[in-house]
């Protein structure tokens, strides 16, 4: 089954060796002529074929950029490899290698048709990237588990598969288990699947399969959910308000804050907390709320000047389509009288007509152009206008809610300081009843310490909110800035190409006009 | 019936003078009602006494239905004879119309019972028979109008000033197919009131073009054209970032200046129309009738509330037309009735109808007949309201009060029950065919399949009034096999356009013609979806074809051909031997959305004698220039005599982006070798295309001599094999009962005949038939025996001639005497032997039948008790 080779030698893909391939498989008769007179460039062909060539490696292909089909069947490769840059691949032939192990195709997601008969191969998998696949040819390998069709159901445009001549195509069931765990899948092993066969492997796999489908279905359902998940975190980043429907901010306020976590445990805190935290966690709410509502009220003003930005460049490119339109039909017109002229002092005057012509479609085009700059122009300085109002509307409203959460945390220091100077007189005056845990206690030796560790908290807390509001500040203002900034650039491009359209298309016209001229003096 | 004529003829001489004495009397209620009389009643007198003297001498069409042509001793009882009710409501309408003479001394006398065919007078309303007919198309009162407008002939009254003496049950017109008004709207008022709406039969005053059902000054509903409802456009309001307008550099003052000449002109136009309008108006106006506001007429008026009728109105059973109940036509109202009450109209009629007010429990303005209708009145407060929806109001409140107090209420029609048979609902014109007069149009209609051709209506529209020229001709078809449907001839411009209804062979929607020659001006139109190019339309003129197309996978959208004068050839010069030389054709193409605008052709031009070809691309969505590329083929020879493929000149490329590899001369002679192949491809299209209007021209040709029509499989009268099949079967049928009689017949029959019928036989004369049947019987089957073994001894004899023949001319005979020899004797042997087996079979058969014959007579009912007392 495997040549020996070592008998002959193995070939090198250098470039002589793909240049020949490709004049030998390029265009012939007339066509080819023209293709030695310039040349053809490897990215240039589509196809290539490079069979019997005793390749051992893979190499030299990184020119290829455009190539559909591959051919590298009846050849000595070990190793799938340098196929990397070969993304427009559709048809990928390495039948009748060495190959030991699927690998090296994961950029090729547009490959469709993948031969991979007569090889060493004892695995499938690696195939992942390769979403479009439909013909698979894994015959004469060495595939001995079963489980490895279970693997290919990844694939939904699977439609023909050959495993012949593999050690699990001598099991008594290697039919119906794959007719049962692909259930799209039409052609086997080169033989159409009939229907009666599918009915049979369905009957006869339905416990397993419907077990299979169920697992399937549980984990898809779990991606989903995750995506929805993360989606929705998207949109509240978009508006900039993030994790403030939950108690998230609040928690980690408290999470690095020791002290804090300590002073919980006195009498009567716990209480208080709790009512801290229900306050707090509805101001973030109120944020939250308020957040995606301004996210809304921005993304409709976007639309809007988006579709009115849109709509004038439509109307201003209708009115350009027309006049270069009539230009052409007059064009048209004038060409051939030009050229049927005789008199060449008519033709004199016509040239410097029609020249004159250019000009004025120049000249027009340029002016719309003009026009709708200073339009757009307008207009793009009112929105940003607005939408900077709107967004300083936004900030002064959450800071000012969040200044109700450090009014908050002003005031549960106060009742903190308050509750934990009671508790040091007591336990200096040793009436405290309860037991306190001993870090907690630690704190209680004089008036500096217990203050300093409840403005310790304090300050923890106060830095929690400060940053979350100062993160709201900028990311909401670079949105801002960034959003305006993408507006004048996209403007300033449009105008550009526009006008080097415009440049380029007169420029042509007037060359077909010089080059008439000179035909004409030469005539 | 020559006698018959002259007397009807003599009685209507006298009908007409009395008319003349009449018409005297008719005038003063007239003149009462008009309370302004433009001149002195003498004079008025004068006038309308010679005007009506002129009327006299139009001689009047005889009413066709005589009493003489209807078989009156075939009709029911009911319509010979009055019950006692009937009698009775005699008695109460005449004792009406008494008080209503005495107390109205100066009007016409009512309408109330007029004779019936059988000569019996009968109560109007109970004329009136409400049905439902059991044709859905008849169930409103459009449709119901229009169905008795065609399926009856009009007839002019007998006197034109009078309501007629006569009124025939609808059964009886029906039947004939022909009435006057009076009959129509009978007719019509039983068919509307069956089908739930409120109808009335009216008897009054109309216009000469009502009485005579004269539609020339009215214009033809059918050329009327649809006004086009302009819908218009909802005005986005601008948008909050809407770029503002370039500033208009415009004087205004300029702009209002011209504005306002413009609009001078404009009314200048207007008034001048107005005037040319008028003009005509004069021209087309008739001249006035002497008679107007005499001529009596009958209609029907349908009053608002059931069947959800909003408004009360006319309808005019002759025209099926529906008038509103201000109408110039209608001048004025004497009576009217339904199938439950009679009322006269006590409301002023000086102006027409117009001032009418149709609250029938208004005992002011309507005296009713009889007590106890369904009309209560209206509340004072509301009697100056004018408005009819007054009624629909009293309908709801006095709902309940309907039943009670009846004194008396209207006999049961007399009339027997409506019936239209299928085939005359179909033919619904009397001989399937109708003409009706417009003002500058004929209109006529047939039953379906009574035109060969499946003509069903033709409307001819003239310019000028008297109807002598031309304009076009609209004809209509139904149920042909080629599905044309619409056939429209402009004579003006001599163009025709027919339309068809899916189905044609050739897919074809519309074909517009002015000769059916090929090459010509012509446009087809095409039922897109059934054709697999999908070609929508194909124009036309003798140096162009132009094609459109929808929905085809290579987006190709728009093919135009321009054609060369024909190559001038010695053979035959037929479009389809020698196409004409193609100059250049032009091919566009809608966007493929798979492709970049930059390689998607949207215009492809080929001018095949310059051997060039220009391409032009989409545009960009965001550009304004689009790509084009022209491709001219030279075939040169280089200094050294190699033939040059391919030079950078014969491209011109223009790219909105320009890209390297297409600058490539590899690239643009690929492109050009495939684009010439696709020229090949376009010109072979359109050749074919040629064909294909040739083949469709013979096909329609074919199709119009041919016109053969299609018939439904349901129609079990017109389908011709499913009537063969069901001769066949009632064939059948026959055969099987014929047997049937055979198997009955009586063996006993020619023994019995010399015994008188009826007569009992004595015991003896039993005897004596039953010996002899079974004699007889016997006889015949030796007889059967006789004739079988002679016929056996005749073949034997024939065989053993023809054997002896042979046997001497064996030697001498040809191959083919001997072959013909072996196969008679073959046949001969054949022959004997069945003759033999019948034998045989009779044989044993004989005794048998003959123990049955006698085991039968035993039975027999006409024998058995004479035998049984023997045996």
């Amino acid at each position: 089954m495997h040549r020996l080779y070592n008998s002959v030698e193995p070939r090198v893909m250098d470039e002589d060796m793909l240049k020949l391939a490709v004049g030998e498989q390029g265009p012939k008769e007339e066509a080819g002529q023209l293709a030695r007179q310039e040349g053809i460039l490897f990215k240039d062909v589509l196809s290539l074929r490079l069979d019997f060539q005793n390749i051992l490696r893979i190499d030299s292909l990184w020119q290829f950029e455009n190539l559909r089909k591959l051919q590298l069947d009846n050849n000595i490769i070990e190793k799938i490899e340098g196929l990397e840059h070969l993304v427009h691949l559709v048809w990928l032939d390495l039948s009748f290698n060495n190959i030991e192990a699927i690998e090296g195709l994961d950029t090729l997601v547009n490959l469709e048709d993948l031969s991979l008969f007569n090889n060493r191969i004892s695995k499938i998998d690696s195939l992942d990237a390769l979403v479009k696949l439909q013909v698979l040819s894994l015959g004469n390998n060495q595939i001995g588990n079963m489980m490895n069709i279970i693997y290919l159901r990844r694939f939904k445009d699977l439609r023909t598969l050959s495993l012949s001549g593999n050690p699990i195509a001598e099991l008594e069931d290697y039919k119906m288990f794959i007719c049962a765990h692909l259930p799209d899948l039409v052609y086997l092993d080169f033989h159409r699947i009939d229907d009666h066969m599918k009915e049979l492997a369905e009957s006869k796999h339905q416990y397993s399969m419907d077990e299979l489908k169920h697992r399937e279905n549980l984990i898809q359902a779990q991606l989903d959910d995750e995506r929805a998940q993360q989606e929705e975190l998207e949109k509240h980043k978009a508006a900039f308000v993030e994790h403030l429907n939950s108690p998230f901010l609040f928690d980690s306020m408290y999470a690095e804050d020791v002290e804090g976590n300590k002073l919980a445990s006195l009498p009567g805190v716990s209480e208080l907390l709790q009512a801290y935290k229900d306050k707090f966690v509805t101001i973030c709410l109120n944020i939250f709320e308020y957040g995606l509502k301004q996210q809304e009220k921005r993304k409709l003003e976007l639309d809007t000047f988006n579709e009115c930005v849109q709509e004038a460049i439509q109307e201003n490119q209708e009115q350009g389509k027309r006049r270069i339109a009539k230009f052409e039909e007059k064009h048209l017109l004038s060409l051939n009288a030009i050229r049927d002229e005789s008199d060449l002092i008519n033709i004199e005057v016509k040239i410097l007509e029609y020249s004159e012509d250019i000009t004025e479609l120049f000249n027009v085009l340029m002016t719309l152009e003009m026009q709708l700059v200073e339009q757009l122009e307008e207009t793009i300085n009112m929105f940003e206008r607005n939408i900077i109002d709107l967004v300083a509307l936004f900030i002064e409203n959450v800071q000012s809610l969040m200044a109700q959460c450090r009014d908050l945390e002003n005031h549960h220091h106060e009742k903190l300081l308050e509750i934990s100077i009671n508790t040091l007189e007591k336990i200096l005056k040793g009436e405290l009843d309860e037991d306190l845990p001993d870090d907690l206690r630690a704190l209680f030796v004089d008036k500096d310490t217990i203050v300093n560790a409840v403005g310790a908290s304090h300050d923890i807390h106060l830095l929690k909110i400060d940053n979350r509001e100062d993160e709201l500040v900028t990311r909401t203002n670079s949105w801002c800035a960034h959003l305006v900034d993408t507006i004048h650039k996209n403007e300033m491009m449009r105008n550009r190409g526009r006008v080097k359209e415009i440049s380029q298309y007169i420029d042509h016209m007037q060359n077909e006009l010089d080059s008439l001229e000179c035909s004409d003096v030469i005539d | 019936m020559e006698v018959l004529k002259e007397k009807v003829e003599e009685e209507e001489e006298a009908e007409r003078e009395e008319a003349a004495e009449r018409g005297k009397k008719m005038m003063r209620p007239v003149e009462m009602r008009r309370e302004e009389p433009p001149m002195t009643q003498e004079m008025l007198r004068d006038l309308e006494k010679k005007l009506s003297e002129i009327e006299i001498v139009i001689p009047e069409q005889p009413s066709i239905i005589t009493k003489d042509t209807i078989d009156i001793s075939k009709l029911p009882l009911s319509y010979q004879s009055n019950t006692l009710k009937e009698e009775h409501l005699l008695e109460v309408a005449d004792n009406f119309a008494r008080q209503y003479s005495h107390l109205c001394p100066d009007r016409v006398p009512l309408f109330l019972h007029p004779l019936n065919e059988c000569g019996v007078p009968k109560f109007v309303s109970t004329t009136i028979r409400p049905t439902l007919m059991p044709y859905p198309e008849l169930y409103n009162w459009d449709s119901c109008a229009q169905f008795v407008s065609d399926f009856l002939s009009m007839v002019p009254l007998p006197d034109p000033l009078q309501p007629p003496s006569h009124l025939y049950s609808s059964t009886t017109v029906l039947k004939h197919q022909k009435g006057n008004c009076f009959d129509f709207s009978t007719l019509l008022c039983s068919m509307l009131i069956g089908a739930g709406y409120d109808a009335y039969c009216v008897n009054g005053y109309g216009s000469q073009d009502l009485c005579h059902m004269d539609l020339t000054r009215d214009v033809c509903p059918l050329t009327m054209k649809h006004k086009e409802v302009v819908q218009e456009e909802e005005k986005v309001p601008p948008k909050k970032y809407t770029i503002k307008p370039p500033r208009d550099l415009n004087s205004r003052f300029e702009q209002e200046q011209e504005m306002k000449k413009q609009e001078e002109l404009q009314g200048e136009e207007e008034r001048r129309r107005k005037e040319e309008e008028q003009r005509l108006l004069e021209v087309e106006k008739a001249k006035t009738d002497p008679l107007h506001g005499l001529r009596v007429h009958s209609w029907v008026l349908v009053l608002s509330g059931k069947r959800e009728m909003p408004e009360s109105f006319y309808i005019d059973p002759f025209t099926a037309r529906s008038y509103s109940t201000q109408d110039d036509h209608f001048l004025g109202i004497e009576s009217l009735w339904n199938h439950k009450n009679y009322w006269v109209n006590m409301q002023d009629c000086w102006n027409g109808c117009k001032d009418l007010v149709f609250d029938l429990g208004d005992p002011v303005r309507w005296e009713y007949l009889l007590l106890g209708t369904d009309k209560a009145p209206l509340s004072v407060a509301e009697e100056e309201d004018d408005t009819m929806n007054d009624d629909d109001n009293d309908d709801v409140e006095n709902l309940g009060k309907e039943d009670e107090d009846k004194s008396f209420d209207m006999a049961s029609s007399w009339v027997e029950q409506i019936e239209i048979s299928p085939e005359a609902f179909e033919t619904r014109c009397p001989n399937g065919k109708k003409v009706i007069q417009y003002k500058r149009a004929k209109l006529e209609k047939w039953a379906p399949y009574l035109n060969s051709n499946g003509l069903v209506c033709r409307l001819t529209t003239y310019e000028d009034l008297e109807c002598t020229m031309t304009l076009e001709i609209k004809e209509w078809f139904q149920n042909r096999e080629d599905t044309l449907q619409l056939r429209h001839i402009n004579k003006s411009t001599g163009l025709n356009i027919d339309y068809f209804k899916p189905g044609h062979p050739q897919a074809l929607r519309v074909h517009a013609y002015k000769s059916m020659q090929p090459e010509m001006d012509r446009v087809m139109e095409f039922y897109e979806t059934a054709r697999v190019d999908g070609l929508i339309k194909r124009e036309e003129t003798p140096k162009t074809m132009t094609e459109y197309y929808r929905g085809r996978s290579d987006f190709l959208s728009y093919r135009h051909v321009d054609f060369g004068d024909r190559v001038k050839k010695l053979a035959l010069n037929s479009a389809e031997s020698n196409p004409r030389p193609m100059v250049k054709i032009t091919e566009r193409f809608s966007r493929n959305p798979e492709k970049p605008a930059d390689e998607d052709v949207a215009e492809r031009v080929f001018l095949i004698p310059e051997e060039r070809t220009q391409l032009r691309y989409h545009c960009r969505d965001d550009h304004i220039t689009a790509s084009r590329r022209e491709f001219l083929r030279r075939t040169e020879v280089d200094s050294k005599g190699n033939k040059i493929i391919m030079t950078p000149d014969m491209c011109i490329n223009f790219e909105v982006e320009p890209v390297e590899h297409t600058k490539k001369l590899l690239y643009q002679y690929e492109a050009m070798m495939k684009l010439k192949n696709e020229e090949k491809l376009s010109r072979h299209q359109a050749w074919e295309s040629e064909l294909e209007v040739l083949e469709i021209l013979k096909l329609r040709e074919e199709e119009e001599g041919a016109h053969t029509l299609t018939i439904s499989i349901y129609d079990t009268k017109r389908n011709e094999k499913s009537k063969e099949y069901r001769e066949a079967m009632e064939h059948v049928m026959h055969e099987e009962h014929l047997r049937q009689v055979e198997a009955q017949l009586d063996y006993l029959a020619p023994f019995l005949a010399p015994f008188p019928p009826g007569e009992k036989l004595t015991h003896w004369q039993a005897v004596q038939v039953r010996d002899e049947c079974l004699s007889d019987f016997k006889q015949r089957l030796i007889d059967k025996a006789n004739l079988i073994q002679a016929r056996f001894e005749k073949e034997t004899q024939e065989l053993q001639k023809q054997q002896q023949w042979y046997q001497e001319n064996q030697v001498t005979l040809t191959a083919e005497d001997k072959a013909w020899y072996l196969s008679y004797y073959s046949q001969a042997v054949f022959r004997m032997r069945i003759l033999e087996q019948r034998l045989n079979r009779h044989r044993e058969l004989a005794p048998l039948k003959y123990l049955a014959l006698e085991e039968k007579l035993h039975k027999d009912p006409r024998l058995v008790e004479f035998l049984e007392v023997f045996i």
